[in-house]
């Protein structure tokens, strides 16, 4: 019975503490959770359906995660059918109209940055995993995480009115950092502006935007249609003659061909973290900058050979 | 406008340089990488010495073992949604198409397959088109349908309401649909791993699994875990829906319990983030036309284990899924029971490849006294059945799907195995909802 009661003062005890939190937040991708704990701090609980190591177009709707969206406040997703395959259905499972597409707690954050790679005229299939809304990798670039924050901390302040001064804040003060950080940044980047890139899927459209490099070449031949050899022939050749130094590619995708790339036209290779590790702390800031030291690291490595 | 861009603007120095430096961004970031055109690719791969390509290939082969498209797992979700009109809202539903046809092989005249979209000859089999609808009703509502064509007909197979807001995390479905009763029963055969379905479901519930026009509720726990428990009451009647129910012989509504009810609960264990456990228990009971008040009641249990890293970027997926049923059917002077199921293992190897393989079995029927008995649905059963099956699936996309599939039958009251091969084809066309887990 003593042990019964033990028992029931620890889970008494454990319920204020976890309710205490304004707002639950669900982002999808963990570059979303680690700006909106930057902009909500101790009002919010963020959590990441996905893992920052894990290709966000093809998350398993695990039913546990149903439980994270049938109490969230909030659901932020990257929108442009980044998440088609299997967001839906979790929103569906989850039985709480707030967070289903046309609530108050769902918030398509690629409305709120300007979209690159809209595509022109008729799409299909025939083109591969095309994004008919534009290009989902938005997270890469610095200035649409302000934007994002932004519009995260307004809809923060909708929901939770007695906080909006905190988010205000919040938002002040992720965006200053960043402002700050992403001058450092273009600096110690300025050598890749006009640089002729090569990229494995398109995953970095607002990256060259923001840091002026271009993409001659992807090394799959179609977006989610894996390479074949006489493609990756093309894109050695072809980025051999534009004598590309660098070749990208994001942390969860297979890296053999893209090395062999890399090696062949004498580029640097450069995983890309995909993601914020959310779950060891790491912030957007911290994040970007990772990925800032990374090229600027093999960049130095081609000038000194 | 990338086309016109690569017909027109490519510098010739520059063969493979699709898109001028000077071009506005969007040109690059069009959806369409900027790949030559291919009559060009000879030319491209020219400077390149045959040890090289040769070592492209192995390249090309180390990142497919190491990593699987999710595509067509049991859960796949993939689906480019609103694919042609995706710029433009639009208030239309999400329509795909799925057509599933294969050539097939039998070693049998008369083959024992139980699935009503099974190939079920030796020659050209269509097995299925079947064309899905859903959309959101308004803000309380989602509709979905599956409308299945055969060759020389239509069926609605499912379509149903689902609400999107009830209090105490209830939800419900009206409409014509597929009983959650285990695993596979609720599925389309769009996502199974295998070309056929498992023979016990047919024999138990009919080719088209076990649906009906009825109502179903379901209740999140708030347990800490993932427990779903859903119950549901639907008609009874359909040679090929509810066997082991009315059946064929439609005796009517007279008093609720003419009703099939049919229960289960479904509890999910995230093991890892790598690693997931779905454990599903299930019961269906309703009314039989053996006579006044016979019932017939059917005891499921499923479990799926899967194994998918996504720690590192290796994609590679095993999943274990198996399935017990067993039926109690009230007749004359007797009780029937009988039971069955399977299990089977695929494993996605490479980007594109997967494997998978089955093992069946289905036990006759029996009296109360355990005394062999003769079963009035299926007489000619009366032995064990058992069936192995493997195949191997090649998806060049996540939308297209090309399996071989051999199988040997054991039907111990046939003289001989019944061997069979399918070489099955499917392909999805437009935006086709996401997957249950």
């Amino acid at each position: 019975m003593s042990r019964f009661l033990l028992l029931l003062t620890v889970v008494l005890g454990l319920v204020p503490t976890v309710a205490r939190a304004a707002l639950r937040v669900v982002t999808t991708v963990p570059d979303l959770a680690a700006i909106a704990r930057a902009v909500g701090g101790d009002r919010v609980t963020v959590q990441s359906l996905a893992l920052p190591t894990q290709d966000p177009h093809f998350v398993d709707a695990r039913p546990s995660l149903v439980l994270d969206l049938n109490r969230a406040d909030l659901l932020l997703a990257v929108g442009l059918e980044l998440e088609v395959g299997w967001l839906g259905t979790l929103q569906t499972g989850a039985r709480n109209a707030r967070i289903q597409s046309g609530g108050r707690g769902f918030l398509d954050c690629s409305r709120l940055v300007e979209r690159l790679g809209v595509p022109a005229g008729r799409v299909d299939r025939s083109m591969g995993d095309i994004h008919p809304g534009g290009n989902p990798h938005y997270l890469y670039d610095p200035r649409a995480a302000m934007r994002v924050a932004r519009g995260i901390a307004e809809r923060l302040g909708e929901l939770d009115p007695e906080g909006k001064a905190a988010y205000a804040a919040g938002l002040q003060r992720f965006t200053s950092e960043l402002e700050a950080a992403r001058a450092g940044w273009e600096k110690r980047l300025a050598s890749l502006r006009g640089m002729p890139l090569v990229t494995y899927h398109e995953s970095f459209p607002y990256l060259a935007s923001w840091l002026g490099f271009q993409t001659v070449a992807f090394i799959e031949p179609k977006p989610g249609i894996p390479p074949n050899p006489s493609h990756v022939a093309q894109v050695i050749s072809l980025a051999r003659s534009r004598q590309v130094r660098l070749v990208l590619q994001e942390s969860y995708y297979p890296d053999t061909t893209v090395r062999l790339v890399a090696d062949k036209v004498g580029a640097q290779f450069v995983r890309i973290p995909a993601g914020t590790d959310v779950r060891a702390g790491q912030s957007y800031r911290e994040h970007i900058e990772e990925i800032v030291t990374l090229l600027e690291r093999a960049l130095k490595a081609k000038e000194t050979p | 406008m990338l086309v016109v861009c690569l017909l027109t603007v490519v510098p010739a120095t520059f063969a493979q340089s699709t898109v001028p430096t000077d071009a506005p961004r969007d040109v690059v970031d069009a959806g369409i990488p900027p790949t030559p055109p291919a009559s060009d690719a000879p030319d491209a791969g020219a400077e390149l010495s045959a040890e090289e390509l040769a070592e492209i290939q192995s390249a090309l082969g180390a990142d497919a073992t190491q990593a699987t498209l999710p595509a067509s797992t049991p859960s796949p979700a993939p689906a480019t949604s609103s694919g042609v009109l995706g710029a433009v809202q639009s208030l239309n539903a999400d329509l795909s198409f799925i057509l599933d046809a294969s050539l097939a092989v039998f070693s049998d005249e008369e083959p024992l397959q139980a699935g009503a979209h099974d190939p079920t000859k030796t020659g050209f089999n269509f097995q299925q088109l079947e064309m899905s609808v859903g959309a959101a009703v308004d803000p309380y509502f989602r509709f979905d349908a599956n409308i299945v064509f055969s060759q020389f007909g239509v069926e609605v197979e499912e379509a149903y309401a689902k609400t999107l807001d009830l209090p105490l995390n209830l939800q419900v479905r009206a409409g014509q649909f597929l009983t959650r009763f285990g695993r596979i029963n609720p599925t389309h055969p769009h996502s199974w791993d295998f070309a056929d379905q498992p023979f016990m479901l047919g024999r138990i519930f009919g080719g088209e699994g076990n649906r009906g026009l009825g109502v179903e509720a379901s209740w999140l726990t708030p347990l800490p875990w993932f427990v779903e428990v859903i119950g549901s009451a639907t008609d009874a009647a359909g040679g090929a829906t509810a066997r082991s129910f009315f059946g064929d012989r439609d005796l009517g509504v007279r008093t609720p319990l003419d009703f099939q009810l049919t229960g289960s609960v479904k509890q999910f264990f995230p093991l890892s983030d790598d690693l997931s456990l779905l454990w599903g228990l299930s019961y269906a009971t309703g009314p039989n036309p053996t006579g006044h008040r016979n019932r017939t009641d059917v005891f499921g249990t499923d479990v799926y284990l899967k194994f998918r890293p996504v720690t590192v970027a290796s994609n590679t997926v095993v999943a274990l899924q198996a399935e017990v049923l067993y039926r109690r059917r009230q007749v004359p002077h007797d009780v029937l029971q009988d039971g069955g199921g399977y299990a089977q293992v695929l494993w996605k190897f490479a980007q594109r490849w997967g494997t998978a393989a089955r093992y069946e079995f289905g036990t006759p029927a029996y009296g109360g006294q355990g005394q062999a008995a003769v079963d009035y649905l299926d007489p000619e059963w009366t032995d064990t059945r058992q069936r192995i099956s493997a195949n191997v699936t090649f998806w060049p996309s996540e939308f297209s799907r090309l399996r071989l599939q051999g199988a040997a039958d054991m039907a111990k009251w046939r003289e001989e195995t019944g061997w069979s091969a399918f070489l099955q084809f499917e392909v999805l066309a437009g935006a086709h909802g996401a997957h249950q887990f």
